[in-house]
């Protein structure tokens, strides 16, 4: 047992050494070594879902199980939602640990506050605190302790890879192969310097001797804790860095994937709801008369906010919901419309003039270098709300009933899914049970939990189980919308055309804070600031968050300098990045994948962007055809250096992915508002990008620093959008400052 | 009662004879792998076949299936178990993102091959753009089309 | 850096509530039928019990599907298919700011009852390229009864 701060006294005085060990004991944040299941011991709540087959499986911690068939399942606390999390996290335990990939079993870890994430919560609470190699029992147990009470136990912000994966389920994978080598080395009387790992083998080369994992399973777990387990570098890697393929694929081709709105209860009965067009406003009345009268009808309530039908099956529910007229109460959001939202912004802009607003960063005398500029430059940016449009429709299953309650449904954090159920009914956090199922895409809309908390509210009025669907014009009118936003720009460059002041005020800011900043580009003087403006809409976080406005109003701009300096876009940009290598690589290995420069037909045009985004920089290049009376996008070039990419086919999938929810969003996406109302309602007015529409895509990938991981979910969005304006830019002359492309006319 | 045939199976179920076939399949049937995306057939995610062809489930009554046979996303695999070879072909390209439209995906798929085992990148293109995959997986689906096909996989997306 | 930075993906930022309120019950809650009792054969409007009346209440239940395309009040906008108020009697095609298909624009139909009933059978059929690919009745009473609740939609 070695004298490390393993021994100090757990915050929880009633574990033992053997039990959990708590906040502040651990090696690099939420991850418990070297945990054993034993009677009483508060992780035996965890054990049905973990142990199967009985007392000789030993539970090594918390991450990692190895059972007697020498099978590794990771458990992991995240969700899968379609960004193969749950493979590219396996892959960075199993790598460490020495695993054998094709014995590497995954589960997801169930919602309790066990699982938090402290990796996020550090890097959200304490971002900017540099914690020197894994070891701070102090501030991990802070932070574990701060996380455990804000139920962070989720997926989102491209964080999974680069926190989580980073530090914890590579820590976990590296302790416990220490803890196995160190449980065969007191075996074998051997140094453990000695002994190897492969493959899920333990090995001596010196006397020949070899054992799986599991016989030395139980005795690892005696071991102690390794004080600093030792993590791969990357010529070491043999899992990492492969192309794995995803665990959940096969199930998701042969239609047994479970997905919040395929749960299962004996016993259900189901919910359609309507809940207030307008924000704030209430049902005043509603006349069910015919609703009470069609096949199927179990119950009808009026909830307040929202009217409900509960019926045998979900189609009947609605068919009885459409018959309802419903009249609500007025509310101040009432007269929301489009031109009102936008003249708002306006007024607020225009009332921060040159001193008002917030400031976020400055630098050098901005104001003072814009007057002084020989080429000036100014011009205002639009984008509209968006819609997260996830394709499984908004919906939760709960049933309440004798003081508990059983939740289920996709959700991007369970914890927090679980307590909100609580909340709604009644009932303390431990009385519920939280049953997540895949996404059916998240993109930020299932970290909200109105869907749970409406689901329960009716659960508790009938009494069984009950599934709430909401229809697509439901889920279009209830999102919580990316926020629209206006940005100004002053640019001023100097006679030889390089950048030396750049100004900007915006309505808006959510997160990440960096979002309007451009601290890698080189200008002499900076004045960022912000005005925030009320408004009557429920807002949320949509892929990318505030980089899908800023990349889109930063690259346009930056491009609008370019060309008031003559200069290319690529090689002005190469003049502001000037000295950092590792941008400059991103940057030039796209250029140079497009072939830029080189000669394109007649109307066609190729256009840059620059965005660095979650920890991972990103440039694209898209060639657009203007020729027709729309823009068509041929191909999208991508160099993207995450850091290390841990599963290429996945990150690369990931850029697809991105590249396809935000050009369907440069190109369609627009939720207007009238009266109070959004406007929009199913895909035949909130059109999608299709096959037919999809650009060729080509991505480079960069490892340009294997312990600084960025993210993979949203990086890849933020550049679409610039790079598809400024190639229409290059092949037509005209410049876009408003989105989407659907307003303007290119015959 | 209405009589069906589901995935060469007769069943029996007790409903409104307009209740789309898309309610009937998941909640009467309890086959949860036909999905609901939009009611009124602009997603594609509902997708089944109706003697061979596809319909959009969420859209067309279960009266219109009597006497013909529905195929769903667990009836296109063979008898013992084996994938389609659209399936595997999905699976080799590694397709499906969060997986929610793949169902109807597939089923478009391998209606549009049954139909054309050759077809051109624009009969692609016609056959599937009813179909919308919000994690934008356009390109892997084309590839894994052709793949299933017996053609060249293309370079729509190269890393 | 503080701690009371918004966290990016939670637009809720909770704390775990001790013995919070439960979340509002219902305003108002009609039970029709327990889960397990048999269901009720389907009872006339309220209102008075013509005949006529029924038809135009089974039409009004029948519509039901029908509005998640269409609108039947006055004035109600388009959706994913026009609004139907007093289209019984109009020429085809005329719904402001609706973009019917060419098939239908062209057709010089008159919307009479025999008209409608020929192409709520079969849309697609009746007008190939008709935008609405969902939503036919196959069912001749059904739609008869539908074609009585648009006759009925009438400025009061």
């Amino acid at each position: 047992m070695s004298g490390t701060a393993t021994d100090s006294p757990a915050k929880k005085g009633k574990w033992t050494r053997r039990a959990f060990i708590g906040a502040g004991v651990v090696a690099g944040g939420a991850l418990v070594v070297g945990v054993a299941v034993r009677q009483g011991n508060p992780i035996d709540r965890l054990s049905p879902l973990l142990l199967t087959s009985g007392e000789d499986e030993q539970l090594l911690n918390a991450w990692v199980k190895v059972d007697a068939d020498n099978i590794v399942t990771a458990v992991i606390p995240h969700v899968e939602m379609g960004q193969g999390v749950y493979t590219a996290l396996a892959q960075m335990l199993a790598d460490e640990m020495d695993a054998d990939w094709n014995k590497v079993r995954i589960i997801e870890a169930p919602a309790d506050k066990q699982y938090v994430s402290d990796s996020i919560g550090r890097d959200f609470l304490l971002p900017d605190l540099e914690v020197p190699a894994l070891f701070e029992p102090t501030v991990a147990g802070g932070i574990l302790e701060l996380a455990q009470a804000m139920g962070l136990q989720f997926t989102g912000g491209s964080y999974s890879v680069r926190a989580t994966g980073q530090r914890a389920m590579r820590t976990a994978g590296a302790a416990a192969r220490e803890m196995l080598v160190a449980a065969a080395a007191s075996e074998w009387q051997v140094p453990a310097s000695e002994i190897t790992t492969a493959d899920s083998m333990i090995l001596h080369a010196g006397s020949g001797k070899s054992e799986p994992f599991s016989k030395f399973a139980l005795a690892a777990a005696e071991q102690g804790l390794p004080a600093r387990p030792r993590l791969k570098s990357p010529e070491n890697y043999r899992i990492m860095g492969q192309p794995k393929a995803r665990h959940d694929i096969p199930e998701k081709v042969d239609g047994s994937a479970i997905f919040g709105i395929d749960a299962r209860v004996p016993g259900m009965k189901y919910a359609a709801v309507r809940a207030a067009p307008v924000v704030g406003a209430t049902v005043e009345s509603m006349d069910a008369t015919t609703a009470r009268t069609m096949p199927g009808v179990l119950q009808i309530l009026n909830m307040g906010d929202f009217v409900a039908v509960v019926a045998d099956g979900y189609w009947q529910a609605q068919q009885a919901l459409n018959s309802i007229d419903t009249k609500y109460s007025k509310t101040e959001a009432d007269s929301l419309d489009q031109d009102a939202i936008f003249a708002r912004y306006a007024r607020y802009l225009d009332e921060a003039g040159e001193d008002g607003g917030d400031m976020e960063t400055e630098e050098g005398d901005a104001a003072k270098g814009f007057a002084e500029a020989a080429i000036k430059v100014e011009a205002e940016y639009k984008v509209p709300f968006l819609a997260h449009a996830t394709m499984e429709p908004m919906n939760c299953t709960a049933w309440v009933r004798d003081g508990k309650c059983d939740v289920w449904s996709g959700h991007q954090a369970p914890v927090n899914a679980r307590q909100a159920a609580a909340d709604a009914a009644g009932l303390s956090f431990e009385d519920v049970t939280y049953h997540n199922a895949y996404l059916g895409g998240g993109f930020g809309r299932r970290s909200e939990s109105d869907n749970i908390v409406m689901a329960t509210r009716i659960a508790k009025a009938t009494g069984y189980p009950v599934k709430m669907i909401w229809s697509r014009e439901e889920d279009m009118a209830q999102d919580h919308y990316r926020p629209s936003a206006t940005s100004r720009f002053r640019g001023g460059l100097d006679k030889d055309g390089k950048a030396v002041s750049w100004s900007n005020i915006h309505t808006h800011l959510f997160d990440p804070k960096d979002a309007p900043t451009v601290p890698y580009y080189n200008i002499a003087s900076y004045r960022i600031r912000k005005v925030d403006v009320p408004m009557q809409l429920r807002l949320g976080p949509w892929r990318s968050v505030d980089h899908s406005q800023h990349g889109f109003f930063i690259e346009s701009f930056v491009d609008e300098m370019a060309h008031a300096a003559g200069k290319d876009g690529y090689a002005f940009r190469r003049e502001l990045l000037a000295g950092s290598a590792r941008h400059l690589k991103v940057l030039d290995t796209a250029a140079k994948m497009s072939g830029w420069g080189s000669a394109l037909p007649e109307r066609h045009g190729r256009g840059i962007a620059f965005v660095p985004s979650f920890g991972s920089i990103v440039a694209q290049i898209a060639e657009v055809d203007m020729s027709g009376p729309k823009p068509k996008v041929k191909k999208v070039y991508v160099a993207a250096d995450p850091g290390f990419v841990i599963n290429p086919d996945g990150f690369t999938a990931q850029m697809e992915s991105a590249i396809a929810y935000g050009l369907t969003a440069a190109l369609y996406g627009e939720i207007t508002l009238g009266d109070g109302k959004v406007r929009q309602s199913n895909f035949h007015d909130y059109p999608m990008l299709r096959i037919n529409e999809m650009p060729a895509v080509e991505v480079a990938l960069i490892n340009g620093d294997h312990e600084r991981l960025g993210g993979g979910g949203e990086p890849g969005l933020p550049p679409i959008a610039p790079a598809v304006t400024n190639a229409i830019f290059a092949a037509t002359g005209t410049r876009i400052r408003e989105l989407p492309l659907s307003r303007h006319n290119f015959a | 009662m209405i009589k069906l045939n589901i995935n060469g199976q007769a069943r029996e179920v007790d409903v409104d004879p307009a209740t789309p076939i898309l309610w009937v399949v998941r909640e009467n049937l309890d086959m949860t792998g036909t999905k609901f995306g939009c009611g009124i057939a602009q997603c594609g995610a509902c997708t089944v076949h109706l003697d061979g062809k596809p319909v959009r489930s969420c859209s067309t009554p279960v009266s219109a299936a009597e006497g013909k046979a529905i195929t769903t996303i667990e009836g296109i695999a063979g008898e013992d178990g084996t994938l389609h070879r659209v399936q595997q072909a999905w699976i080799e390209a590694q397709v499906p993102q969060c997986g929610y439209c793949q169902s109807g995906q597939i089923m478009a798929a391998t209606a549009l091959l049954q139909k054309n085992p050759a077809p051109t990148d624009a009969q692609i293109d016609a056959a599937m753009a009813g179909h919308v995959c919000r994690c934008g997986m356009y390109n892997r689906i084309r590839q894994a089309i052709r793949a299933a096909a017996g053609q060249p996989a293309g370079t729509e997306t190269v890393a | 850096m503080t701690l009371a930075r918004p966290l990016a993906c939670l637009s809720l930022f909770m704390l775990p509530a001790c013995g919070a309120d439960p979340a509002p019950g219902p305003v108002e809650q009609m039970v029709v039928r327990e889960p397990d009792a048999a269901p009720v054969a389907i009872a006339a409007a309220a209102g008075n019990d013509s005949p006529a009346s029924a038809l135009i209440a089974e039409g009004k239940a029948a519509f039901a599907n029908c509005s998640v395309c269409h609108t039947a009040e006055q004035g109600a906008g388009n959706r994913a298919g026009p609004n139907l108020f007093g289209i019984v009697g109009q020429p085809a095609g005329r719904a402001a700011g609706f973009a019917y298909s060419d098939g239908l624009k062209t057709s010089g139909i008159v919307w009479t009852a025999a008209e409608l009933d020929r192409f709520i059978a079969n849309p697609a059929g009746r007008i190939p390229g008709t935008k609405m690919i969902a939503g036919g009745i196959s069912d001749a009473a059904k739609r008869q009864a539908v074609i009585a609740y648009l006759e009925s939609l009438t400025a009061s």
